[in-house]
């Protein structure tokens, strides 16, 4: 029988994983390691895509292939590299116009997206009939109820006084069953990835080695 | 004659090809098509009358969809009336005389149509079997249902009118997306009737759909962002006028001064985590104006920072704010670039990173304010583990758990862009907070109408806040 | 002008969504909101360089004066100039032969495994979190306590053992007050959010001069 040792990629897998797993006892020297190579590796391949997903087909491979029907590209060409003048101390102040647009646009995104796709939407989730069955009348009003008492714990502009106070207060009630719940509820998720890790140092790594030295 | 009857000289006819070679021509087509000659002889009175459908009752219009960027056109109908007329026609087939009658009329008109309008629709035939097999293989287009209607369409060219969709014959509308600006179209909406006979509704004359002005479907969203816009403007001049504004204490603000100060006293440094994403989040921009805050504070007492990164671009306006406060608050000197600086950009090997530094550096105090993910709670535990007070705030609803848990003082969703403001100082800024809080006020007094409406019956408010 | 033309820019490229959100006109699309959108990813791939000098400054720094733990700045600085490398004059996925690009080997082999042990430390995390969380303390902890517990009995069988009612609870808890306090969070910060958008677009803040 062939003994078939795991590839040196399981056992650089299987390294990294458990230099970042002793972590768990304390910091040492092979988490350090791994921490390091870590922050090396990933930074070196988002750069890597970058390059490979968005400069060369969006920009450099349209720009050299067809200029006349990309020459607008030249924009945020000129933009990237403008935000490298925050190293020339004279013209440092420049490099902001990038960022400014940057910013800008994002911030115009973002005004659609809050006001258009979660304000109307939740608001209009929350406008719910109270001429139903018993059972979902309940639950209608809880709903309409832990929105309106938790909107009104948000409220700056105002004392927390008067019929506000307990509103505020069912209000943080709600926010606390919520936050227990959504705990609860990713528990059991976090515990499953743990188990798919274990399974990978036990099955593709362990298991392969000990079977090629010890036979079996 | 049967142009006529079609309604249309352009659909459906191949002008110009006469002769013997038409038969082979057609069982040619058939015999490609796998069965279509089979397919056209199994239902007879369905086979031949694409080209020769009977009326259906019912008048179709067609007209461009509005508000649309012109890749659209509406279909519209009287729903009643055509599921009327397609029950009336299915009852006839219930009645075997009735069927029978229709069946001989269809065999007929059969005879009548002639070799050569025989030949030329066994072609078409053979052509819309293929289709049909090919929409059925796809899964594209189930079969209509009963009371259902096909919409089918012919762009200018086309020499078949094709099946697109099926709906309800009571629905009434129809919107048919994803059309050419400079192509016109033609509809028409079929159903079978007795003895399977295809019933059609006159074609709509053609029509091209057209680019219009505005979104009219999504006034709502400009209204929203109309009034949010006045409420927080208006309320930023008043304040600019110099009218007072109030604002309640936000839980953890205090603590933000409690932790520098502790900082000072123990000689440790202040951990400051912006989030990570990067400054296109307004969570991560609130983030900062909170940094600019906590700087002020490091730079007047002379306590180290440092503010690690996830992305380049929060770096680059992180390290602005920060060298920002240093000089406004008279100590430019005690500024340096590393301060502010760059680790990875994945989630995960940043959280290595930072609970790295946080170990090995033994912060007094963390601030993990901005968009966080998964990774919150293992930065948070960390900083837990090594008695740092943590100072945190996120909108994140999946991870203020972890926050709630894990940190000192956590400030939830809102929270956190109001804390940004209030520590601002700048009454301008808290005018916007004032302005904030009236549209939240118009919120909730449109959702206690709109449950009012509801409840009555009255559906058309709460439609009004659909987002298209 | 240094602050005029930044606002200025800033003030124009916010409209720009907001008028290609409204109008359908198609070069409105086209240019408000597709071209903008990817001018943005290419901004954000161009500023990966201001990372780059951000961490070979300090890392360099520290191998340069041999300060404690200079060799894992040197192993940080390797493991970057490899894997960029890589990624900069390489390609990715399987190359004619089957075998992996070294892109991609060491993303397979090094890159994706750290990340999913980084990952799988949550349950050990949540479970001193947890701990912690289920000290009560006051009635805001065991309303927190009450639900954590109600959910994660009830999403197991032991739930159904104890009651059959505890797994509806669990969902009811879930479908109801969870959905009405993430959604006041949601509408509140959304509106935070929005505010903060319109005060960046009148020019009150400005966080890309370094003024918040």
């Amino acid at each position: 029988m062939q003994l078939q040792l795991p590839g040196i990629g399981e056992w650089m897998a299987a390294f990294f994983t458990l230099c970042i797993f002793s972590f768990l006892y304390r910091d040492n020297v092979l988490y350090r390691l791994a921490e390091s190579i870590f922050a090396g590796v990933s930074f070196g391949y988002y750069i890597g895509l970058a390059r490979l997903n968005t400069l060369e087909p969006n920009l450099f491979r349209p720009l050299f292939s067809d200029f006349a029907g990309h020459w607008p590209l030249l924009i945020p060409f000129a933009l990237g590299l403008i935000l490298y003048l925050r190293y020339v101390p004279k013209a440092a102040w420049i490099s902001n116009w990038a960022l400014a647009i940057y910013i800008g646009y994002y911030i115009g995104v973002n005004l659609i997206q809050r006001l258009h796709g979660e304000v109307l939407p939740q608001a209009k989730g929350t406008m719910l009939s109270l001429q139903v069955p018993p059972g979902q009348l309940l639950g209608n009003l809880v709903i309409i109820l832990g929105v309106l008492t938790v909107l009104i714990y948000f409220f700056f502009s105002s004392p927390q006084r008067g019929p506000l106070k307990p509103a505020a207060r069912i209000g943080v009630y709600y926010l606390m069953i919520s936050f227990g719940a959504s705990f609860g509820y990713t528990v059991m998720g976090r515990i499953s990835l743990l188990i798919g890790r274990l399974t990978f140092v036990i099955h593709e790594w362990a298991r392969p080695l000990v079977r090629a030295v010890f036979g079996g | 004659m049967r142009v006529d009857r079609r309604g249309s000289g352009t659909i459906g006819r191949r002008p110009g090809r006469r002769g013997a070679a038409r038969g082979a021509l057609a069982l040619l087509a058939a015999l490609l098509a796998g069965g279509g000659l089979s397919g056209a002889g199994a239902a007879p009175a369905a086979g031949s009358d694409r080209e020769n459908p009977r009326p259906l009752a019912a008048t179709l219009a067609v007209a461009d969809t509005p508000a649309d960027g012109g890749s659209s056109l509406t279909l519209t109908w009287d729903g009643a009336r055509l599921a009327a007329a397609l029950a009336e026609a299915h009852g006839e087939a219930e009645d075997p005389a009735a069927a029978e009658e229709a069946a001989k009329e269809a065999a007929e008109e059969g005879v009548e149509e002639g070799a050569e309008e025989a030949a030329d629709e066994a072609v078409e035939e053979a052509a819309d079997a293929a289709e049909t097999r090919a929409a059925a293989r796809a899964g594209a287009l189930p079969a209509p249902g009963a009371g259902e209607v096909d919409v089918e369409r012919a762009a200018a060219g086309d020499t078949a009118f094709a099946r697109i969709a099926s709906v309800p014959a009571s629905a009434g509308r129809f919107v048919d997306e994803g059309l050419e600006r400079t192509t016109t179209y033609r509809y028409r909406l079929t159903g079978r009737g007795a003895g399977g006979r295809l019933l059609a509704t006159p074609p709509t004359p053609p029509l091209a759909p057209r680019v219009n002005a505005f979104r009219t479907r999504r006034l709502n969203a400009l209204a929203a962002m109309v009034f949010m816009g006045a409420c927080v403007v208006g309320l930023i001049l008043r304040a600019r006028r110099g009218g007072q504004i109030y604002i309640r204490r936000i839980s953890g603000l205090d603590a933000i001064d409690e932790a520098v100060g502790r900082a000072t006293e123990m000689g440790r440094k202040i951990l400051y985590i912006p989030g990570i994403i990067s400054v296109n989040e307004p969570q991560t921009l609130a983030s900062l104006g909170i940094l600019g805050y906590v700087a002020k504070l490091t730079a007047r007492y002379g306590t180290e920072l440092e503010v690690p990164n996830i992305d380049p671009l929060t770096m680059a306006a992180a390290r602005e704010i920060v060298k920002q406060s240093y000089m406004e608050e008279g100590h430019p000197e005690g500024f340096r670039e590393e301060m502010v600086h760059y680790i990875t950009g994945d989630q995960f090997a940043y959280a290595a990173a930072v609970n790295g530094i946080m170990v090995r550096d033994r912060p007094a105090a963390n601030f993990l304010l901005g968009w966080f993910a998964a990774e919150s709670l293992l930065l948070s535990e960390t900083g837990q583990s090594i008695g740092a007070i943590q100072i945190a705030g996120t909108a994140q609803v999946t991870q203020l758990p972890f926050f709630v848990s894990a940190c000192d003082y956590t400030m939830l969703g809102e929270e956190l862009f109001a804390a940004s403001a209030y520590l601002s100082r700048d009454p301008l800024i808290l005018g916007s907070i004032a302005g904030q809080d009236v549209m939240k006020a118009a919120i909730l007094a449109a959702i206690v109408l709109g449950v009012v409406l509801s409840t009555a019956g009255v559906a058309g408010f709460a439609a009004w806040f659909t987002a298209l | 002008m240094k602050k005029q033309v930044p606002i200025l820019l800033a003030v124009v490229a916010s409209l720009c969504p907001v008028v290609g959100f409204l109008l359908p006109q198609p070069w409105v699309d086209e240019w408000m909101n597709r071209r903008l959108d990817e001018w943005m990813v290419i901004i954000a791939s161009f500023a990966l360089v201001l990372g780059v000098v951000s961490v070979v400054q300090v890392n360099l720094h520290k191998v340069r004066r041999r300060s404690r733990g200079w060799g894992f700045s040197l192993a940080l600085l390797l493991s970057l100039g490899i894997m960029s490398a890589f990624g900069l004059f390489g390609g990715q996925g399987e190359r004619a032969d089957g075998s992996l690009h070294p892109f991609t080997w060491v993303f397979q082999f090094a890159f994706s495994p750290l990340q999913a042990t980084m990952f799988s430390l949550l349950a050990f995390y949540v479970a001193s979190a947890s701990y912690r969380a289920f000290r009560v303390r006051n009635v805001e902890a065991s309303l927190l306590l009450v639900g954590a517990v109600l959910i994660m009995i009830g999403r197991i069988p032991l739930g159904q053992a104890i009651h059959p009612l505890v797994p509806q609870i669990a969902e009811w808890i879930m479908q109801f007050p969870n959905t009405a306090a993430q959604r006041g969070i949601i509408i509140g910060a959304a509106l935070g959010a929005a505010a903060m958008s319109i005060r960046v677009m009148v020019g009150i803040e400005r966080p890309y001069l370094g003024k918040s």
